[in-house]
């Protein structure tokens, strides 16, 4: 991969989804920023890389209470983030820890780094946020 | 006998979990097992506090709804408590307003066949 791209704020997703509202704040700031102008790079490690896995398709299972409802995927959710940011926003994962979890493809928006690689975006972003522990 | 279901935990992943959080389970509880109370503790006892629905995250419009979740539990017959000192923990005032047919008060665990934590 060529020179990570400079960014104003790198979000580094730690923790877990599913146990905090963290992931929303995530995409909520990432959102805010980038519509200010603002270029951001998020790296989720852990449970998070997750997120991004292409075999959680498009839509959720079916809500047995609203039956006809659509209710997309946190795939399909960043998928389309990263679509209407263009290229303010890049989404990076942690190759390491998505493959300790059984993690083998993301969506094709979602670029796969090293772990080793991680410093280098920490040097390429202004500023760095750690959302949750791993 | 009936089931007492514990709920300390809110807000577990919105855009992660969207219809899918612990009240969706809590239903399913209900449905099969015929007949699952819910106790709301923590930072939970706000699903019991009436407020507009939030507003949506990047565009998604199918986050929790946990007062509309709560109303069908309540039409499907549980029993939804909370206590006076958990909605002051919360920083709640003494008489907020809860939603129709939510019960203050604690229950008493010793009614019921089995107390599980959700």
């Amino acid at each position: 991969m060529a020179r990570v791209p400079e960014a104003d704020l790198l979000l580094a997703i730690m923790g877990a989804p599913h146990a905090s509202d963290m992931v929303a704040s995530a995409l909520r700031v990432a959102e805010a920023v980038v519509g200010q102008g603002g270029r951001v790079q998020v790296w989720t490690c852990g449970y998070a890389t997750m997120l991004t896995q292409s075999s959680l398709g498009d839509t959720k299972p079916r809500n047995v209470v609203d039956w006809s409802r659509d209710y997309p995927s946190t795939a399909k959710t960043i998928g389309d983030l990263l679509g209407r940011c263009g290229g303010g926003l890049t989404w990076y994962t942690c190759r390491f820890c998505g493959e300790e979890r059984g993690v083998t493809t993301h969506i094709p928006e979602v670029k796969v780094r090293p772990p080793f690689k991680f410093g280098e975006h920490v040097a390429a972003a202004g500023k760095t946020l750690f959302l949750g522990v791993i | 006998m009936r089931y007492l279901a514990i709920v300390e935990r809110g807000y577990r992943g919105s855009v992660e979990t969207q219809f899918a959080d612990v009240l969706y389970l809590v239903r399913e509880l209900n449905r099969q097992l015929d007949g699952l109370d819910l106790s709301l503790r923590g930072l939970a006892v706000t699903y019991a506090v009436t407020a507009d629905p939030v507003p949506p995250v990047v565009g998604l419009d199918t986050l929790p709804d946990p007062r509309a979740s709560l109303r069908t539990l309540l039409d499907e017959g549980v029993t939804v408590t909370v206590t006076d000192d958990d909605l002051a923990a919360a920083g709640l005032p003494g008489d907020v307003q809860l939603l129709p047919g939510v019960v203050r008060g604690a229950a008493r665990w010793t009614d019921y066949r089995a107390v599980w934590f959700l």
